[in-house]
């Protein structure tokens, strides 16, 4: 399987391969990802707020994306947006589809990080006369955010993964090009094991951050 | 005219009556220890008057203000707790901030003092309950009686009119106990208006201006320390002070 020809084939196809992996797929993932973080926040703290009606409409929105797949929400948006009147490219239309599918997932790591903060750090706030959006500032959503930090790297490192689904809305990146560079040559197996691999060097430089990155969020003076 | 004055706090968890009817009145300066049985409604009091639990019925005079408590508005709440100090069982000081960061909190957010003003006032208090040296570490890094004077300082560092204790040294042994109530009698002598809810016969005998005995959600008899302890009319009180041990 790896005579000459495949293993130049690996060769030159693998600064093809890591050039869409570091401009469509890590962008893709990087900007959901921190765009679905943002969303996860109000959708979580509409639920701890227990706000009457947006909280409904939270619990359904929800519902709604964790009950149905991803591949089937990106063709939706493909197919349906423009029914709606949005023509837009499907990059951007890739970002809005995953952020929304992640703002799910995450908004209820982030309520379940929430209510895990004691009651008291709330009342502590009201008492030295913080208002509520002080004291979810301040107090609740750092101490949150450590304890959903963990889950909510683990949902970026899914959401590199899952890029791989834009191919089917006709993003180009890193999968479809080794789709494309694959379908050239009639050589499929290598460059999907090399494609893989490139996956799994992302994930494991996103691991390593983690691991940092809690080192650094600390946990406020308790010893590890 | 008195500095806080409550009128017929009622206040009933799904049913079963807590407060069947407080009035309460506190003069500056005043130290008002509750004492009374496990249930007898004290720490719901002290949280009623504070809004952390919603009253059912009543009437508030604050510095000469009146409060309807059920119709209070959110406005009003937050006034009123400004002014007013509440120390918690278990400290509650905020995990994620240091021992400086804790005290200035409630100054620089919810009163927009400057950075380096509100430090000031923050080391000031922190030496005055003896944690001026703590102030970089963090809650989980001290012992409780350390984590509860930090609790006081930052109620002291906002001149608060009044302080509310919640029983501040329950969850503390003799010895912390007593760092904890050394920063409390100061503060006694200094003139500042405290509620204390305590199981510390001994600190509410020496220190107290009146002394509230509750029991089953009403207040059993109030007087001097001299009239509840010495000469207790009500033969609840003198049960619970036999039973005490005292």
């Amino acid at each position: 399987m790896f005579d000459q020809n495949t293993i130049e084939l690996l060769l030159s196809s693998f600064p093809k391969i890591l050039e869409y992996g570091i401009r469509v797929t890590l962008p893709l993932a990087a900007i959901a990802f921190v765009l679905s973080t943002v969303l996860s926040v109000f959708v979580a703290m509409v639920q701890y707020a227990n706000l009457p009606v947006l909280r409904q409409i939270c619990r359904f929105y929800i519902w709604i994306i964790r009950g149905t797949p991803l591949l089937v929400q990106l063709m939706v948006a493909f197919y349906g947006l423009p029914l709606l009147g949005i023509h837009s490219n499907p990059f951007l239309m890739a970002i809005i589809v995953f952020t929304i599918n992640e703002g799910a997932y995450s908004a209820e790591t982030m309520r379940a990080a929430m209510e895990a903060v004691p009651a008291g750090q709330l009342e502590a706030g009201y008492c030295v006369g913080m208002n509520y959006m002080q004291i979810m500032w301040h107090i609740i959503l750092p101490q949150a955010f450590r304890t959903a930090f963990p889950s909510l790297f683990n949902a970026l490192i899914s959401m590199v993964k899952d890029t791989s689904l834009a191919s089917s809305i006709t993003v180009v990146e890193m999968f479809t090009r080794t789709k494309q560079i694959a379908g050239q040559s009639y050589n499929y197996l290598p460059l999907y094991l090399e494609v893989a691999v490139v996956y799994l060097l992302f994930c494991t430089v996103l691991t390593y951050m983690q691991k940092k990155g809690e080192l650094v969020l600390g946990s406020y003076g308790v010893r590890k | 005219m008195a500095l806080l004055e409550i009128k017929n706090i009622h206040k009933a968890f799904s049913g079963n009556m807590v407060l069947k009817g407080i009035n309460l009145q506190v003069d500056r300066g005043d130290v008002v220890s509750i004492l009374g049985p496990s249930g007898s409604g004290k720490t719901t009091l002290l949280r009623c008057i504070n809004f952390l639990e919603k009253p059912d019925d009543g009437e508030m005079f604050f510095k000469g203000k009146s409060h309807n408590l059920t119709g209070i508005n959110g406005a009003e709440i937050s006034a009123i707790r400004k002014r007013t100090g509440f120390v918690f069982q278990n400290y509650n000081l905020f995990a994620n901030k240091t021992v400086l960061q804790n005290v200035t909190l409630g100054l620089t957010s919810a009163r927009h003092i400057s950075k380096h003003d509100a430090e000031k006032k923050a080391m000031s208090v922190l030496e005055k309950v003896g944690m001026k040296d703590k102030a970089s570490s963090y809650p989980s890094q001290l012992s409780g009686g350390q984590q509860q004077r930090v609790a006081i300082a930052r109620a002291l560092a906002t001149d608060p009119d009044i302080i509310y204790f919640d029983e501040p040294t329950s969850a503390l042994d003799p010895q912390l106990t007593a760092e904890v109530l050394d920063v409390m009698r100061e503060l006694a002598s200094e003139g500042m208006t405290m509620i204390v809810v305590t199981h510390e016969i001994g600190f509410a005998k020496e220190v107290s201006s009146k002394v509230v005995f509750m029991a089953d959600g009403v207040i059993v008899e109030e007087g001097t320390p001299q009239e509840i302890f010495v000469n207790p009319k009500q033969a609840r009180t003198r049960e619970f002070l036999r039973l005490t041990d005292f």
